[in-house]
């Protein structure tokens, strides 16, 4: 299934970052580019993923970006691609962020997250891949 | 007082002749290096024709004598003089170095421990050859959690020891004399319940608070840039000065808070904001300790200051001369600190951990040695280096082990530890921390004016300002007008690496285990009455003024420590009683 767009309207982001991790420095200012690049963002910090599953619903999202910087991010996307599948919304984009070593950034591909952008990626390419993936699934 | 005119006070460092022969030897300097400049017209490079610091301090392309001419000589003083800003004391390590202060901590109680002697073993040591650990808590503590909280999966022992109870402490410190070591406890927001289960712990062995030697970090503070769930602003600081308030009654060896300038630094801040941040709190907490009947010294003398030595050499080390400067004028000044050691800044540095790169990681092995070399050269008190692999994941052994080795190869084989602020007089050193103090200073005066610093951080002006020096950063790496090896410039293809760290899986269904165990198997009555006491503090907490803080709850906490309550519980009722939120959003 692809993610629904209209014509004219804008991508709908959700940013959300753990609670337990303290390093927010490269989500918020990739929220602050995403916006000025005309992007809709939402930024929340969650505890448990259900809240960002809920977020993703209630603001109709299209693109749900998880940035995770000190560990512990294997159950939250399991948590989040299976809250988002029984929402009915396995349509939205989901991508991640942060320090992710490869092996498990393996696993997260494998389960459906689109794009992983590890230290050093800036939020241009990031904000590339989800026009282009969005501007696709429209066509 | 009389009518005498002032005399006129020579205070510069150099006489009429000398400063007359300088001015003139830097016109023909000038005159030769702009034309020098010229010929590469357009191809001169910023730092040839515009050099400024990162924290946008204009610089000179060379520095002469007179350039320090209006600096009082006793600014810069001697090495254990006051303003100190040539160190706190007479020797720097001729008769000890810096202290080895790698952060440990991963996994059980038990693995921690094995990273702690084997670390110990390679020569880890603090002061005077006592036994250090620098001991960080894991995710779950950190959001003041226990590991069966279903928040808690795959973050137990992640980035952390996972340790929740005295029982834990106790696995951590088996068999070993609590009185003859130093530990700090590097927690976000459960200072309290850490510090309490420590002395729960020491009690248990016999061993009373005030033999006990450490640092609880106090880092309610943090929270205005670092962007974890928190108590509210006001509130936290209660809990700083309730916790100096108990220790400077029953725990004197006992450190009791630490600025932590080092996060404002990660979190994009310049090296100014880094040390006026910490000023500007220093001047809120002091203040609030006094309120609550303290004297000055009696809190001061137990601080301590955890702070970043990033890229910009030259303004990293003297960003640390002007702290010690600007600290020791404004305690006694405004304070009227009368104790030396109240006007000492005692430091641990943290090299930049911003500053590594996932990118052809062992490149980072050269960056920390020449941040650990910086922070060598502006006299700091004990530091941790950060590991080559941390851009990657938890550091390995053998990642953690070279990162100990960068410190000692410094300390015992470049002479460096011989000579106290080995790069005082140098014209542009002085000038450029004489430049670096006066920027710090003003910026205090700029968050004194928004109501002092917890004030500025309810209103987030302290978060907006640092956030807008991230931009700035990332915008300057985005254009390569900053270069970062490996990463905007001297790429390689280079395959993923693949020899990293993990914790073991299984640690979280132990630690899940032993603390429902814990539970099931206490005293309940004991547990009950010690909750029932802590819970009406915090109620009590929540409504006091500075001036009623007098360490009640953290009697309170220790007594639910030795009653075998969790971190999670002690927590819970923290977070009930002061309230709890997600960092702003602005």
């Amino acid at each position: 299934m692809n993610t629904e767009i209209e014509a004219g309207e804008p991508i709908r982001v959700l940013l959300a970052k753990p609670t337990h991790d303290c390093h927010d420095r490269g989500v918020r200012l990739v929220a602050k580019k995403m916006r000025d690049a005309g992007l809709e963002v939402i930024f929340i910090n969650f505890l448990l993923p259900e809240e960002v599953v809920q977020a993703a619903v209630d603001e109709d999202v299209h693109v749900v970006g998880i940035s995770t910087s000190a560990g512990g991010h294997l159950p939250i996307f399991e948590d989040l691609l299976a809250g988002l599948a029984s929402q009915g919304r396995q349509d939205a984009v989901v991508i991640a962020g942060g320090v992710i070593p490869p092996g498990d950034a393996t696993k997260l591909e494998s389960w459906g997250v689109e794009a992983i952008f590890g230290p050093g990626t800036n939020a241009d390419q990031a904000i590339e891949m989800i026009k282009g993936r969005l501007q696709t699934s429209q066509s | 007082m009389n009518n005498q005119e002032p005399v006129e006070r020579k205070t510069t460092v150099f006489d009429d002749e000398t400063l007359e022969r300088s001015r003139k030897s830097a016109q023909d300097w000038e005159a030769a290096y702009l034309r020098l400049v010229a010929k590469f017209g357009d191809a001169a490079p910023p730092r040839a024709t515009g050099p400024r610091t990162p924290s946008g301090i204009a610089l000179k392309s060379a520095y002469f004598p007179h350039d320090i001419e209006d600096l009082d000589p006793e600014l810069i003083g001697s090495p254990g003089a006051y303003p100190f800003t040539r160190g706190n004391l007479p020797a720097q390590y001729q008769l000890m170095n810096w202290a080895n202060q790698p952060v440990i901590g991963y996994g059980l109680p038990e693995d921690t421990r094995g990273r702690m002697d084997a670390l110990a073993d390679q020569g880890m040591i603090g002061y005077f050859g006592q036994k250090f650990y620098n001991l960080v808590y894991d995710l779950v503590s950190h959001e003041g959690l226990d590991p069966d909280h279903r928040a808690a999966r795959g973050r137990v022992g992640q980035s952390g020891m996972g340790v929740y109870s005295k029982a834990d402490m106790a696995r951590l410190f088996a068999d070993m004399d609590l009185t003859k070591m130093n530990v700090v406890h590097i927690t976000y927001y459960q200072v309290v319940p850490a510090l309490a289960q420590y002395v729960a712990l020491a009690d248990d062995q016999g061993v009373a608070p005030d033999q006990l030697r450490g640092n609880s970090m106090n880092w309610y503070h943090q929270s205005a840039y670092v962007g974890m769930s928190a108590f509210p602003p006001r509130q936290g600081h209660k809990l700083a000065v309730e916790l100096i308030n108990y220790c400077s009654k029953n725990m004197p060896r006992w450190n009791t808070t630490n600025f932590f300038g080092y996060g404002a630094e990660e979190a994009g801040g310049t090296a100014v904001e880094e040390i006026a941040f910490m000023l500007a709190y220093g001047i809120d907490l002091v203040r609030a300790c006094v309120e609550s009947g303290l004297d000055a010294d009696q809190a001061l003398a137990r601080f301590g200051f955890q702070i970043a030595q990033g890229n910009d050499f030259f303004e990293e080390i003297c960003k640390v001369r002007a702290l010690r400067r600007i600290w020791a004028t404004t305690m006694k000044d405004r304070f009227g600190a009368k104790d030396p050691r109240s006007m000492h800044v005692r430091i641990h540095t943290h090299t930049s951990g911003v500053s590594l790169t996932a990118q052809q990681p062992l490149v980072n092995l050269i960056r920390t040695t020449l941040h650990a070399f910086g922070a060598a050269l502006s006299g700091v008190q004990a530091m941790e280096v950060s590991a080559y692999d941390e851009a990657l994941a938890i550091p390995t052994e053998e990642a953690a082990t070279l990162a100990l080795r960068v410190q000692q190869v410094i300390q015992e084989e470049t002479n460096i530890t011989s000579v106290s602020d080995p790069l005082a007089g140098s014209y542009y050193v002085e000038t450029l921390t004489n430049q670096l103090a006066e920027a710090a200073l003003e910026l205090v005066d700029e968050i004194e004016a928004l109501g002092g610093y917890i004030a500025a951080q309810e209103s987030g002006w302290l978060r907006r300002r640092i956030e807008a020096s991230a931009e700035r950063w990332r915008g300057e790496v985005d254009s390569g007008e900053r270069t970062i090896v490996g990463l905007n410039k001297y790429r390689t293809d280079e395959p993923a690496p693949t020899d990293l760290f993990e914790v073991d899986p299984k640690v979280e269904q132990v630690a899940i285990e032993r603390i429902q165990d814990l539970r099931a198997n206490r005293d309940n009555d004991r547990w009950e009455a010690a909750m029932k006491t802590y819970t009406e503090a915090a109620q009590v907490l929540a409504e006091k003024d500075y001036a009623d803080l007098d360490g009640t709850l953290i009697e309170a906490a220790i007594g639910v420590a030795k009653a075998d309550a969790t971190t999670g519980e002690m927590m819970g009722v923290l977070k009930a009683a002061l309230g709890w939120r997600a960092p702003h959003e602005y």
